[in-house]
């Protein structure tokens, strides 16, 4: 009795079966896939190297090259989203792309360099890069609390070193001053 | 409810009870922490006296049980016994936990062991004698369980002073399996133990007299892969919920709601309402492909191929609603502590009620002709019989106590995330059979797509994540719990330093099912094997290699995976073949 059902049903369903790869497997529009940089907007500010759990994304500053070297590798990434979450210029974001077989680790990594920024005074290199300084800069000129303001985003063209002895020499002049 | 008396006054009539039936010099402290915890501190050598009390007298089961290394704090290891307090309170919505805890001087790392008292505490005993190095005394099976048989002696990795990158050089030493009840005419069946596919290899020794299996050893933990350590030392609160989902393969996010609410539980986070709905829905979808999963393979061992082809094209679905409302189809990665990443828009919402609409239809269907046929329900009948008694007295979780007729069900006991708006009744069925599992299970996925709708349908507004600055409390203690597919998981975390955890123990739902394994399959044939183990929902495909050994002769056969599943395939087929093995 049920045998008969079964045929009967089953012969009603037709094929299930997917052709891929022939076909392309069609994926929702908020898939999460490959996470994807878009360099030209991206800072290396490197909150989303601090973020990530698989700790696949990699920021490195490189003093002898003055650069700050950002890195990705697919293999290891788990495609969570952490990375466009906490990015302050939405320069990452995951596509829906899931094909990611490769046959070395080195197809699977991206890198992107970023020139640091330079110390006005003393011309040595920053912890940041340029693009980070000019971001502060111009928050900082946008920024409600102009004058204040503005006497500070001269300060943060100059590394630590400078800063400490810039201010200590303020503060020096503003006691004599008193 | 109305007329029911208010968690807070269940806690405190146990809280009596305690003092009435512990010995007075036995406790040291008792406090009681949230609206369903009490922790009592009692002194070592009382231990078992205080277990057996608690598990038996106040019908407790033993939810987990961890060790701790408090050397830094204050020079003693510590040991909870986690004890979920269900018998005789069924109806109350809130039931209360005892935990029991008591602590060990780092000079002496001994304690009485309680397991002779309460056999599912066990294994607990044995892989804190593993990690940590404390030693429990009177254990009936003091043998290796979670560290690898290389390993050298002496060598504790979960105690504080280890460091997650060494690596110690290796000491082959072979494992004992139980020679117990090896007497003439018993043959050892070894079935070893690694395949890609399965989600947790593990060797089984079966002793058999002819076809029938007399006893089973087993051997696990070959994939231990040390992830608490890793959390403990190398990651942040928030990375180590995304680590968390990858404990399983197949309930991962369980896991990771557990430890979220354990961390949330230990800092008394409170998490917005929509959050906890969109936990639910998430648990109940990852419930469902689970489920049908492990309905299928069952149908794939009897010979029933029709049955695991058609759920296996209606859990697709499942796979495409996961999808829809996570971007991922296995991993959600929805959780953040303090609630979830991801919201649910309302044209999705109606897209997968849609979805769930044709799935409900199609697995009734299906159920309907798989149950109908005689052939498959004959194969599952009186098959691997676990009774009750075995089922309470190891503590089992899951598909497996329901279908021993016992109404254990960590979303109606002790409600968590949407669970406290949304009731649900446990599916019980009295068969303690193969079958009765799997009735469970169709009934679950049933009351699973029920609750997916209505959660969608009625999903409270408001924010999806708790964005207050976590104040962290240093050593604060929290239980976190969620129903898996296959039953309770239970999460233990101590709060540390530098936004790490100082402990965290997950405690999976097979933890506690594994050691029924043995009372399960006595008396039954080797053909059979695959069938019960499949009913436990751990690994199927573990079985790859099977040899066999005969004790006089030394004569030793290998078999494949493929052909043990075929023998088992061919007596659905003809119930009164008797395959040759050797």
């Amino acid at each position: 009795m049920s045998f008969i059902r079964l045929v009967e049903y089953s012969s009603r369903r037709g094929v299930a079966t997917h052709p891929y790869p022939e076909k392309p497997f069609e994926v929702d529009e908020l898939y999460r896939g490959r996470p994807v940089l878009d360099a030209s907007v991206c800072i290396g500010c490197g909150a989303c190297a601090n973020a990530c759990p698989a700790e696949t994304i990699r920021v490195e500053t490189d003093y002898e090259k003055g650069v700050r070297r950002w890195t990705i590798c697919y293999d290891r990434c788990i495609f969570c989203a952490r990375c466009q979450e906490v990015c302050p210029v939405n320069a990452i974001e995951l596509s829906r792309e899931f094909e990611l077989a490769a046959r070395s680790r080195e197809d699977l990594t991206v890198v992107a360099e970023f020139k640091l920024g330079s110390c006005a005074k003393c011309n040595s290199y920053l912890d940041v890069s340029i693009r980070h300084v000019e971001l502060a800069q111009k928050l900082l000129e946008k920024s409600e609390l102009v004058n204040i303001m503005r006497e500070l985003a001269k300060y943060t063209v100059m590394c630590m070193k400078c800063r400490r002895s810039f201010f200590v020499e303020k503060l020096g002049e503003a006691t004599r001053g008193g | 409810m109305s007329g029911e008396a208010s968690p807070r006054e269940v806690l405190e009539k146990y809280v009596e009870r305690l003092k009435q039936l512990l010995p007075r010099e036995a406790i040291v402290d008792i406090k009681v922490k949230g609206k369903d915890k009490v922790y009592v501190e009692v002194k070592r050598e009382y231990l078992p006296e205080v277990l057996e009390k608690v598990y038996w007298e106040l019908g407790g089961y033993l939810s987990s049980m961890v060790g701790t290394d408090d050397r830094n704090i204050d020079s003693h290891y510590r040991l909870y016994y986690i004890i979920s307090i269900e018998e005789d309170i069924r109806h109350l919505q809130w039931k209360p936990w005892i935990v029991v805890y008591t602590k060990v001087p780092w000079d002496d790392p001994s304690f009485k062991s309680t397991t002779p008292k309460v056999p599912a505490a066990s294994w607990y005993e044995r892989e804190v004698k593993d990690l940590l190095g404390l030693e429990p005394i009177g254990h009936p099976d003091p043998r290796r369980l979670a560290l690898p048989d290389d390993w050298p002696e002496g060598l504790y990795p979960m105690r504080k002073d280890f460091k997650f990158y060494e690596r110690p050089p290796r000491q082959p030493k072979p494992y004992m399996f139980r020679p117990e009840k090896v007497s003439e005419g018993i043959v050892q069946i070894p079935m070893s133990p690694i395949h890609a596919l399965a989600d947790e290899p593990s060797q089984f020794r079966l002793f058999v007299d002819g076809e029938r299996i007399v006893d089973v050893d087993y051997r696990m933990f070959y994939v231990f892969r040390g992830l608490e350590k890793l959390a403990e030392e190398r990651f942040t609160y928030n990375q180590t919920a995304f680590l968390a989902e990858r404990v399983c393969g197949i309930c991962g996010y369980a896991h990771s709601t557990a430890y979220c609410e354990a961390v949330e539980d230990a800092l008394d986070i409170e998490v917005p309402e929509r959050a906890e709905y969109i936990r639910t829905i998430m648990l109940e979808v990852e419930r469902l492909h689970s489920h049908m999963l492990n309905l299928g393979i069952a149908c794939h061992l009897t010979a029933f191929d029709w049955g695991f082809m058609e759920l296996f094209r209606i859990r697709e679905k499942i796979m495409k609603i996961a999808e829809i409302l996570s971007g991922g189809r296995k991993t959600y990665g929805m959780n953040l502590v303090g609630g979830v990443r991801r919201d649910i828009p309302r044209d999705k919402a109606k897209k997968v009620i849609e979805l769930l609409k044709t799935v409900r239809e199609e697995f009734k269907r299906a159920i309907d002709i798989i149950t109908s046929n005689e052939l498959f329900v004959r194969r599952c009948e009186g098959v691997g019989i676990l009774p009750k008694k075995v089922a309470r007295a190891l503590s089992v979780v899951g598909p497996l106590v329901r279908g021993s007729g016992i109404p254990r069900d960590v979303r109606y006991d002790h409600p968590y995330a949407a669970y406290k708006y949304i009731r649900v009744k446990p599916a019980v069925e009295s068969g303690c059979d193969v079958l009765s599992r799997l009735m469970v299970r169709a009934r679950e996925v049933l009351d699973a797509l029920d609750i997916v709708e209505h959660a969608l349908d009625q999903l409270p507004g408001g924010p999806i994540l708790n964005e207050e600055k976590i104040e962290l409390v240093e050593y604060a203690k929290g239980i976190g719990y969620d129903e898996a597919p296959r039953g309770e998981n239970v999460h233990f975390v101590v709060i540390g330093k530098d936004s790490r955890v100082h402990k965290w123990r997950v405690r999976a739902a097979t933890y506690n099912n594994w050691p029924a394994l043995p009372y399960m399959s006595r008396d039954y044939t080797i053909t059979d094997f695959p069938l019960i183990v499949a009913s436990l929902d751990p690994c199927y495909s573990c079985t790859e290699r099977v040899v066999i050994v005969d004790v006089k002769s030394g004569k030793t056969v290998t078999v494949s995976y493929a052909r043990l599943v075929h023998l088992s395939r061919k007596v659905s087929q003809n119930p009164t073949h008797t395959p040759q093995l050797l």
